[in-house]
């Protein structure tokens, strides 16, 4: 029970809306369907090639898109490119086979790790930075499927 | 025992004192160690910790102070250990102003840079529930035991009059408050107010940056031999009077200047005195810097100087400072 009143409470902040995006990122896909999505070429995780992105990160990406009722907008640039649209509140998730230790978090926002592979490098997606109510449904959807694919593989 | 006061129960708040620190010290380690997991993207946290980490300096400086003051004086040292705190002083105080405006650029420019803190969510229990409340939790863990823990140590400090634990006592003040302009910064940042949190942090920079100026005050006048004055350096210590006023009564003293310095918890005074005729009984001098000695606990040695005429800048030592 004791566990039990954290978690409630922070329910409960969030049913009131809490935290809230300062740029309303949360409340522009609810409206518009829309997730815009960058994304640069990194071996298995993102091919950002063909005409339809492919690979792990973007597999991911639509699922979260699905969750939220949205469908994904694709953008393709360099990882300066996605990181400076980013910042600039032009993109909502960029994915290139980053990491937790990505330079560009001085930038950007990172996400929770889904996947951490043999070299112990916990790969991540970048955020709008400070678009918290956002950040934490990307959160809460990256960790459950971090934990659904640890059980899987155990 | 050497270095506390005379007074009846130092020896006990000598003990006290120590509890204190390391108190402190496990205290100061947790809430560390608790908001280096929930800093995320938040300057205001960020900047939380650094005032964290810098309250271990006066609490570690009271306990090897405290060791290093009481070795009795030697040929090296012949006027004992006492000043090793204040120099040690000088050294956290610089540290503690150069962190605070390092702090308060790096806040500043956020603040400038419109960058908004990204605060995702943790991991607990089964659930990912937002880091902004976590950091909350944490930062009212840092303020509420600092809050008790600032009184207790400041009532110790005025019984032993140390300046070590007085500083502990000023930073545990500063750090329930700057919990607690941290606190209004997470908030604000749940509300999307992105600024709250840099302004937040740049308020505490600003607390961090006068703490440091107030220690480093305080450690320089010590080293420069300034007049002594109460522990929050707000008025005169009322020491060097007494003993002018108790020597001037003496039947055989026509004037006298009385300097007092504060070494670490002790305080000495050097008199200079004009006697009435020029027979003296040594008897009498030594018995009156006996006596003198017994105005205030913490004296540890007055010691008379017996002239025909007080020196020109002995007798400065009455004029006002001219600023």
């Amino acid at each position: 029970m004791l566990r039990c009143w954290p978690v409630l409470l922070t329910y409960l902040l969030v049913a009131c809306g809490l935290p809230r995006d300062p740029e309303k990122t949360s409340e522009r896909i609810a409206e518009k369907h829309e997730l815009r999505v960058g994304v640069t070429d990194d071996g298995p995780w993102t091919n950002a090639q063909s005409s339809e992105p492919s690979g792990i990160e973007p597999d991911l990406i639509r699922q979260f898109a699905s969750r939220l009722g949205a469908h994904v907008l694709w953008t393709r640039g360099s990882e300066t490119s996605l990181a400076q649209a980013l910042k600039h509140h032009e993109l909502d998730v960029a994915a290139g086979g980053f990491d937790s230790k990505t330079p560009w978090k001085s930038i950007a926002g990172v996400s929770r790790p889904f996947a951490e592979t043999a070299d112990k490098k916990k790969h991540v997606l970048l955020t709008a930075p400070g678009e918290n109510r956002f950040v934490l449904a990307l959160d809460s959807f990256l960790t459950e499927h971090m934990r659904a694919s640890k059980g899987a593989g155990a | 025992m050497r270095g506390i006061p005379a007074t009846p129960g130092a020896e006990r708040e000598l003990h006290k004192a120590h509890v204190l620190a390391w108190t402190s010290l496990a205290y100061n380690f947790s809430t560390i160690i608790l908001l280096f997991f929930v800093i995320s993207g938040s300057q205001a946290l960020k900047t939380e910790m650094t005032g964290e980490i810098l309250s271990l300096i006066p609490p570690v400086l009271f306990l090897f102070g405290d060791r290093i003051s009481r070795r009795p004086p030697n040929r090296l040292y012949p006027f004992g250990h006492e000043r090793a705190v204040s120099a040690g002083y000088v050294g956290a105080a610089v540290a503690l102003l150069l962190v605070g405006v390092y702090l308060m650029f790096d806040g500043g420019m956020k603040l400038a840079m419109r960058e908004h803190p990204t605060i995702g969510g943790f991991p607990l229990f089964g659930h990912v529930i937002w880091t902004g409340w976590l950091g909350i939790a944490v930062l009212l863990w840092s303020a509420i035991p600092a809050y008790f823990l600032g009184r207790t140590k400041r009532k110790c400090a005025e019984v032993l009059h140390d300046k070590t634990l007085a500083a502990g006592a000023d930073i545990n003040v500063a750090d329930w408050q700057s919990a607690a302009a941290a606190i209004i910064g997470i908030v604000g940042v749940g509300f999307g107010l992105w600024w709250a949190d840099s302004l937040a942090a740049l308020l505490i920079s600003l607390e961090i940056i006068r703490s440091g100026w107030t220690e480093l005050c305080t450690a320089l006048g010590d080293i420069m031999d300034r007049r002594p004055k109460t522990l929050d350096q707000k008025r005169d210590d009322p020491v060097p009077d007494r003993i002018t006023e108790f020597l001037r009564h003496q039947p055989w003293v026509d004037d006298a200047v009385v300097r007092v310095r504060e070494r670490g918890r002790e305080l000495t005074a050097e008199a200079h005195v004009v006697p009435r005729a020029d027979q003296v009984s040594v008897e009498e001098i030594s018995r009156s810097g006996q006596l003198a000695c017994e105005i205030d606990p913490r004296l540890a040695d007055v010691t008379i100087a017996p002239v025909t005429a007080i020196p020109e800048d002995v007798a400065r030592a009455l004029q006002a400072e001219d600023v």
